[in-house]
């Protein structure tokens, strides 16, 4: 059987070696990859991605093993991506994002990979959106990705899924005037977790300034599911039932809207640039290590035989030309 | 007159001579730092005694602040109480092993449960399949306790139990077992360990989450406290902290802050703290660091003295610290044994020379199995010895005085006191183990402790150095652990048709009740206990009501590749790791795992934070795995080796059956098995007999494991 019929069927050891080949840095790796994401694509699955990025440590491995098990208790079937930031000098890392989805990863119905982010903003990490293909094929009714948030990458992260969802902690409402403008932009939810113990009133307060913060972005529609913020305790498992309700009507509401398939559809359009982008970045690095003698240009210009812009539109006419 | 005194004791003198002698310039280089953060001085003088903040220089034993000692008397009057910690298979074999003891020459006893017993699970249960009977005895009901004290009067032993998890079917069962043997409660003397927070950081035999955890230890104190005067409610203990990696700051200071934390739980209880604080007693561990072990029991005694008087104690016998002590496990080696037992009498020593109350001596054969007759025999005479033949019994605190023991004892008790104050402002202990400080500060420091041994900057004899190339063969204690188990469901199922069901319902109903309504616990638990209700089903009523607790675990990183920054051999595997990441675009990726019950997660935290500073990608999984569990995760994770470490015995069942899952869910599967931890000579062709590709002992060093897991795996990736 070849590997896609082996995915389509659903059987594990394939889902997790076409995740490595998807993640894999090794040509001829890449290049399996590339085929058999083509062939996954042919004939996609009905999954739903959501995607829950928010700073180190407020919880988002525990809301979803929390959030999950309420799903795989209703026999969904779930596939969790988590990019863990744990990286190192060394280069190597510690994942140990399921010792905090311990009940959700023994059940059948799920399959959960974790990911070294090997210091790629932290965010997402190349192989993620073809991972998400790779788990759509294979049935999986909703597929989350979890990332750390730290600026640029909720862009990324958020063009991974269908509902981008923020998680904060109590708390985290007076950072919002500044670094989290963008990331309201692009969150669809934002969860307040930790609502429990000593932490409520605190959590109840950072639902008001988040509240305050994103009604700028709510549009006109009044009813409007998008950009409710909620809270929850992961720990203790309480406001489950209001995401999944929100979920639900974010969903229906963009499809009634049409925005599901365009979104969709951007996003595609946006991988594509993205792809783009990054072969082109590869190729012109290499040139540079390669075939133009920047550091030549360097010394003359250190020498002041040139000056430094006729070094740079010297490099230019070259780069252009070998592209 | 006067300048032949000049002359006799300038430290200047002493000082030249010194640099003289040691032809190096400076006595500053002699100064060694402590494991502690503290600096050893090649001399103490007067001069050390003049800014103690602790210790007061001439105080007196069993008086204020204790530091001396909590009795007049001390040993001189009658010394420590020999108490071994043991127990093994079933309690008709505990009870054989006890009672020879006894003969012999031990005075207390110490009971050691197995892993199931203390998780809250009977033997029956699928869960546990690996671990009944295997690293203690298995308690299932209250019959098994009667047969455990069979021939050995309550009214008349003192009892320890080393129980946190189940404690409430376990001293009930204890109190039910008086009972039979007509000892009212008020009679039984010993003590429960009841410390849970310490579980929590580093035992792990917890079964609530934290909160629910506290209030059961709360409701023991409030029960003892009133119904059995003679009986030590808990027992506050640091030696599992050290035994985990903390050095002696972080264990003094954690354990005193656990104190202060349950002190306020039997408070908010309604007591007065001179109802139980006289029953409050200690526990530490006794390493190698001979001094600093000493001064740490004198610390403690002062410091607790100083807690309890702000706490409002007015009676002497609230602000006194008891302590039982056991010699450091973690410092015997499973190279060259008999080494071990010279390592034990040291640390004996320097306990007694602490002033412990009671002591337990660990055995040769300690990192090689469950100690056998002959090894404990021996651990038990180290004591004997001790007391009757070199004359430590017959002065009251012989080291006091000295000014390198004052001053140390001092500036640990000044080091420990900051962190108990950092605690403090966290809110307390409860608080700081949930956020998971504490652990991961004792995870830092027996990561530094492995990294100083492997690169050989502390000297290990017969392990880094001195090794002997005749290491000769032991004799090990080999526990049949299937048919444990089939006697255990036999018993069970006999008490389980004779018993009456209903009176057990009523019973285990009453219990939920009482648990949802805060009333005290231990009250109801005895009752479903002597209507003959198991250990297992009182901890699943319990379950019901607070659900189980599931630890989620951080990582210390760094810590272990700093200590060899340069280093030839560490730059070799990192290496290696580099070359197959280029050739296989992506890193060798190890899973380390904990299956079944075995809650010993040091070396696995250890060699997993190494490993990921040598370069592997490491999943870390949970403890408490289930060989099926471990086998999802491998498979969905792609990992290129499991790596198992197991110590409690449960490797004979528990790797077998990981191989056979792991054929079954993926029958192409390339997977490395590897296997560390305790792991006794005769098991390895068994293992390997498995397909085990690697074993690592104790004293394994990590960059050689390391190497040798890499090469492992560059092989088997490139067979293709
Ligand atoms: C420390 C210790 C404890 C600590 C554990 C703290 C913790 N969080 O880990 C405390 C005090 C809490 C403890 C408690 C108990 N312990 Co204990 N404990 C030990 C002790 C003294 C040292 C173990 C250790 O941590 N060594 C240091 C680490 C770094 O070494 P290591 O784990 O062996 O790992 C090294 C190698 O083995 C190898 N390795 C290990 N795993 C892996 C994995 C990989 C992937 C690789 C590459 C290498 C590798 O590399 C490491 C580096 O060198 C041993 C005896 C001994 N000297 O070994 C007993 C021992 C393991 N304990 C024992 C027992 C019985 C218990 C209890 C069950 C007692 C009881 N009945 O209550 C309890 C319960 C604990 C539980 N929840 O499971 C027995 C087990 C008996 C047996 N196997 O037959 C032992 C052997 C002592 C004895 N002889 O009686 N214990
Ligand atoms: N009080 C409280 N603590 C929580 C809650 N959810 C998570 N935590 C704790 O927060 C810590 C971090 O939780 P994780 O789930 O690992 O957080 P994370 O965001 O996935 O962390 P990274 O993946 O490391 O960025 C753990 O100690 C959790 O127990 C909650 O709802 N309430
Ligand atoms: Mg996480």
């Amino acid at each position: 059987m070849s590997l896609a019929d082996r995915i389509y069927n659903g059987e594990r050891a394939a889902i997790a070696k076409a995740i490595t080949l998807v993640e894999s840095k090794n040509q001829s790796d890449k290049l399996e990859g590339k085929k058999l994401i083509s062939e996954l694509m042919v004939k996609p699955g009905h999954s739903i991605r959501l995607g829950f990025s928010g700073p180190p440590g407020v919880g988002k491995s525990t809301f979803i093993e929390s959030f999950g098990k309420y799903l795989v208790s209703k026999g969904l079937k779930l596939g969790v991506l988590a990019i863990d930031p744990s990286s190192q000098i060394t280069g190597g890392s510690i994942l140990g994002d399921k010792t905090r989805m311990i009940e959700i990863s023994k059940s059948e119905n799920t399959f959960i990979r974790s990911t070294p982010s090997k210091g790629s903003l932290g965010g997402v990490s190349s192989g993620t959106r073809e991972a998400a293909i790779i788990l759509d094929a294979a049935g999986y009714d909703y597929v989350f990705i979890e990332t750390v948030g730290v600026g640029q990458s909720e862009i990324l992260a958020s063009n991974l899924v269908d509902i981008f969802t923020l998680i904060v902690g109590p708390g985290s409402g007076d950072e919002l005037q500044g670094i989290k403008k963008g990331i309201t932009e692009y969150a669809d939810i934002f969860i307040v977790n930790k609502n429990d113990g000593d932490l409520k009133i605190e959590a109840s307060k950072t639902q008001s300034d988040y509240k305050s913060a994103v009604s700028y972005y709510r549009n006109d529609d009044i009813n409007s599911p998008l950009k409710d913020v909620l809270l929850v305790s992961s720990l203790e498992q309480t406001g489950m039932d209001e995401v999944i309700q929100a979920v639900e009507k974010i969903i229906a509401y963009n499809k009634e809207k049409n925005e599901f398939d365009k979104r969709r559809f951007n996003q595609l359009s946006f991988w594509l640039e993205e792809q783009v982008k990054a072969l082109m970045q590869e190729s012109l690095e290499k040139k540079l290590k390669e075939e133009i003698a920047v550091s030549d240009l360097t010394s003359q210009v250190v020498e002041g035989k040139i000056h430094m812009y006729e070094a740079i539109d010297q490099i230019m006419t070259k780069v252009e030309k070998k592209i | 007159m006067t300048d032949n005194n000049k002359s006799k004791f300038s430290i200047d003198q002493w000082q030249k001579s010194f640099e003289k002698e040691t032809k190096i310039d400076s006595v500053d280089n002699f100064i060694n730092s402590s494991d502690e953060g503290i600096d050893i001085k090649p001399i103490y003088t007067e001069q050390d005694l003049h800014n103690l903040e602790f210790i007061e220089k001439d105080s007196l034993p069993g008086q204020w602040p204790f530091t001396r000692g909590p009795k007049a008397s001390m040993y001189t009057n009658r010394p420590w109480t020999i108490r071994q910690y043991a127990g093994f298979s079933t309690a008709e074999e505990s009870n054989e092993f006890y009672r020879k003891n006894l003969e012999s020459g031990q005075k207390g006893l110490s009971v050691a449960f197995d892993l199931p017993t203390h998780r809250g699970y009977d033997s029956d249960d699928e869960l546990v399949m690996g671990d009944v009977g295997k690293a203690g005895v298995a308690i299932d009901t209250v019959e098994d306790m009667k047969i455990l004290f069979n021939n050995i009067p309550l009214n008349e032993m003192s009892v320890s139990m080393t129980m946190n998890g189940a404690v409430l079917p376990i001293l009930s069962s204890f109190i039910v077992s008086g009972e039979e043997q007509n000892v009212g409660k008020d009679q039984l003397s010993g003590t429960i360990q009841n410390d849970i927070l310490k579980e929590f950081m580093v035992r792990n035999t917890y079964i609530y989450p934290p909160d629910p955890s506290m209030k059961i230890v709360a409701d023991i104190i409030e029960y003892t406290s009133k119904e059995m005067p003679k009986f030590n409610s808990i027992s506050i203990s640091g030696y599992h902290m050290q035994e985990a990696g903390a050095d002696n700051v972080l264990e003094l200071a954690y354990t005193l802050a656990d104190g202060i934390e349950y002190v306020r739980a039997a408070k908010s209880k309604g007591l007065d703290v001179d109802e139980f604080a006289p029953r409050l007693s200690f526990f530490f561990a006794i390493g190698t660091d001979f001094f600093m072990e000493i001064a740490k029991l004198r610390a403690a005694r002062t410091l607790w003295a100083k807690i309890m008087r702000d706490f409002g104690a007015k009676k002497e016998k609230s602000l006194m610290l008891r302590t039982h002590c056991q010699t450091s496990g973690v410092s015997l080696t499973e190279k060259d044994p008999y080494n071990n037992i010279i390592r034990t009498s040291y640390e004996a020593l320097s306990a007694v020379l602490g002033g412990t109350q009671s002591l337990h001596t660990n055995s040769f054969d300690e990192a090689i199995a469950l100690p056998t007759d002959e090894s404990a025999r021996i651990a038990r005479n180290t004591q004997l010895i001790l007391q009757n033949e070199t004359g430590v019994t017959k002065t009251v605190d012989p080291l006091a005085g000295s000014y390198f023991i004052e001053s140390l004892t001092d500036q640990l008790s000044k080091k420990a006191w900051d962190i108990i104050q950092e605690v403090e402002e966290l809110g307390g202990m409860t608080k700081a183990v949930k956020a998971g400080v504490p652990k991961l500060k004792i995870e830092e420091s027996a990561t530094k402790k492995q990294a100083k041994v492997d690169s050989g900057s502390r000297v290990v004899v017969g392990v880094n150095k001195f090794k002997n190339p005749n290491e000769p063969k032991v004799d090990v204690r080999v526990i049949d652990n299937e048919k444990v188990r089939d006697d255990q469901i036999k018993k069970l199922d006999q008490i389980k048709k004779s018993r009456n069901q209903k009176d057990v319902d009523h019973s285990l109903s009453e219990l939920v009740t009482a648990a949802k309504e805060d009333k005290n616990l231990l009250e109801y638990s005895i009752d479903a206990i002597r209507n003959r209700a198991t250990v297992g089903e009182v901890s699943k009523a319990l379950e019901s009501v607070f659900g189980r607790h599931f630890a989620k675990s951080l990582s210390v990183s760094g810590v272990y590749g700093k200590h060899f920054e340069g280093d030839q051999d560490f730059m070799n595997v990192s290496n290696k790791i580099d070359i197959f990441e280029k050739d296989f675009g992506r890193r060798p990726r190890v899973l380390v795992v904990k299956m079944g019950q075995d809650g010993h997660d040091r070396g696995a935290k250890i060699v997993a934070t190494s490993f990921a500073d040598l370069g592997f990608d490491v999943d870390m999984g949970p403890l408490f795995q289930s060989p099926k569990d471990v086998v999802k995760d491998a498979i969905e994770n792609d990992v290129h080796a499991i790596g198992v470490s197991t110590l409690a015995a449960g490797h004979k069942t528990l790797v077998p059956e990981l191989m056979k899952c792991l054929k079954e869910s993926d029958p192409d599967n390339k997977i490395i098995i590897f296997v560390g931890g305790i792991i006794p000579e005769q098991d390895y062709q068994f293992l390997y007999d498995q397909n085990v590709s690697a074993i690592f002992g104790p004293g394994s060093n990590i960059i050689e494991c390391a190497e040798q897991v890499i090469d492992l795996i560059s092989k088997n990736s490139n067979k293709k």
